[in-house]
């Protein structure tokens, strides 16, 4: 089944993020009031109203910090909408990514011809809640003193560069760039210029994996609405239309107990959404990819066939930024645009919608017509990502 | 009058009917996994079944203790609040280690300075007393 053209995004929304709740006395905001807030926006940019979306489609995204195992239901609970069909995001990172694929499958399929897909976290503000963990986590994992995601992708990193011969200026070339277009978006937290030497001077958290090299977590909210291609010409926004899109959770480059980390599942979803979509890698105007860590976008420009592995004198030689070859984290990305949660995972969609809308500002990437996202979610034990999603977008069906 | 440190405790893994096998044999000083009787696959993490082939003819199969360092970090700070017993660890050494059977095992690399850690370092299991009836496989150098 192909879903090339068969829905496009006409809608999205994203609450200005913040780190409220992280010191004692600060005002806070609960996880609702940011759903509720960038489904406004949503509905507000798509020229719909919340009745439109009544017997149409409902996606929500579980959080680490705000899930109970009927979080949709409450999503459109707090929403006060009443969806035909609720899909939930269950992929963690990836979410944002795969449901634009299981959304606009509902689509096509006809049962609805909306979808909203929502997210929201607001993990300073609701501090302290406990949070389940997979069972290899909890058991084998947790015991030893892994330190979350920091450290089970310090080890990827750290087996990326001995396989590699990448260097910190490789990683830095990298952070630098996505925080440049940072300075260019309004919407950034950080905004301020990074420097390689600055890059490099920061503090190490779990090496070789330095401050500079995480994403940034925060409270916020993010929404797009889907639309089928009928009914997004007759909205207000020029539609984004779904060309190319694969999903491949539990990938495993080798035997599950010896599999190579440094490839990810996107080899496969990366693969699938190319030849759904029928582009080759000169059609792509920009790469919004998930970046919970500088080394993981450079994995996943691999593993998406824009050059080797382990492919040094490629990412020397590319010029990644907003002009250049290969324009990557066109708005600065997640580790400067901030991560609530899994909502994070929502950005590069959005970011990748305005381009295409033209709507990119001082950070506009000239003549985009076609763009990539990546979603990457959980990390497996001995391996990498758990979840992972490409997508494939444009403004011609 | 002195103020009295609580100490945090660090977590311990949940004893399941799956893992069962595996903490006793750690106990008693053995490292085991499970291997397939059909595909000959090793699994692990523990599972119902094999993940390779799907048998659920698994045999807890001991192993020499043996492997390499096939990645590591330095854990420099403590992120969150369910591992904060660690913070008096800090730094420590985490790490990936190839066993030589094939198997690749999540641990702590002990009793070696942080900076002669290396990849490709062999190691060879050592068993801490972790809880009551538990004991973790660390690794530490060997020659």
């Amino acid at each position: 089944m192909s879903l090339r053209g068969k829905a496009a995004i006409v809608g999205v929304g994203e609450t200005p993020v913040d780190r409220l709740g992280g010191k004692p006395g600060e005002p806070r905001k609960v996880t609702a009031e940011y759903l509720s807030w960038a489904a406004r926006l949503a509905l507000e940019d798509a020229g719909l109203t919340k009745k439109d979306l009544d017997g149409q489609g409902l996606a929500a995204i579980y959080t680490t910090n705000h899930s109970q195992p009927f979080w949709p239901e409450e999503a459109a609970n707090i929403l006060g909408i009443a969806p035909a069909v609720s899909l939930a995001g269950g992929n963690g990172g990836a979410s944002a990514v795969s449901l634009l694929g299981h959304g606009a499958a509902m689509i096509d399929s006809g049962v609805v011809d909306l979808v909203l897909v929502v997210a929201a976290a607001a993990p300073f503000s609701e501090r302290g809640r406990t949070r389940a963990e997979p069972a290899d986590t909890r058991d084998f994992e947790m015991p030893f003193g892994v330190m979350g995601p920091n450290c089970k992708i310090s080890f990827v990193m750290s087996r990326y560069m001995h396989e590699s011969g990448m260097t910190v200026d490789h990683f830095g070339k990298i952070a630098v760039t996505a925080r440049h277009h940072a300075t260019l978006n309004p919407d950034a937290y950080l905004r301020k210029p990074l420097t390689l030497e600055e890059y490099k001077s920061s503090r190490l958290i779990s090496d070789p994996i330095r401050l500079y090299d995480c994403v940034l977590p925060a409270n916020g909210g993010k929404a797009y609405i889907m639309a089928s291609p009928e009914r997004a010409k007759t909205l207000r926004r020029s539609p984004v239309y779904l060309l190319g899109w694969g999903e491949r959770n539990n990938a495993s480059a080798g035997p599950r107990s010896n599999a190579n980390p440094l490839i990810t599942g996107i080899l496969e979803s990366g693969k699938a959404a190319f030849e759904m979509a029928g582009v080759s890698h000169k059609d792509i105007a920009l790469l919004a990819l998930y970046d919970d860590y500088v080394p993981i976008i450079m994995l996943q420009i691999e593993d998406l066939g824009f050059c080797g592995k382990n492919d040094r004198v490629f990412f020397e030689k590319t010029d990644f930024t907003i002009k250049g070859d290969l324009p990557i984290q066109t708005g600065g990305g997640m580790i400067n645009c901030g991560q609530p949660s899994t909502t994070g995972g929502m950005l590069h969609v959005i970011e990748v919608a305005r381009q295409l809308r033209g709507e990119g500002g001082a950070r506009q990437v000239a003549d985009a017509k076609v763009g990539l996202a990546t979603g990457l979610g959980a990390v497996n034990y001995g391996k990498n990502f758990g979840c992972t999603a490409a997508a494939i977008l444009g403004s011609e069906p | 009058m002195a103020e009295e440190k609580k100490e945090i405790p660090k977590p311990l893994p949940e004893i399941t009917p799956v893992t069962q096998l595996f903490w006793e044999a750690a106990a008693s000083g053995k490292l085991v996994m499970q291997r397939c009787a059909e595909c000959r696959s090793w699994v692990w993490c523990p599972r119902p079944a094999c993940v390779e082939c799907g048998s659920e003819k698994l045999s807890w199969t001991p192993l020499g203790g043996r492997g390499r360092i096939f990645a590591f970090t330095v854990i420099r700070e403590v992120v969150g609040r369910a591992l904060r017993g660690f913070a008096g660890d800090i730094p420590y050494v985490t790490a990936w280690i190839d066993l030589d059977e094939g198997p690749r095992i999540c641990s702590n690399v002990i009793g070696c300075p942080i900076e002669q850690i290396a990849i490709g370092m062999p190691v060879e299991v050592v068993f801490e007393k972790a809880g009551v009836g538990i004991s973790l496989p660390k690794f530490r150098p060997r020659s």
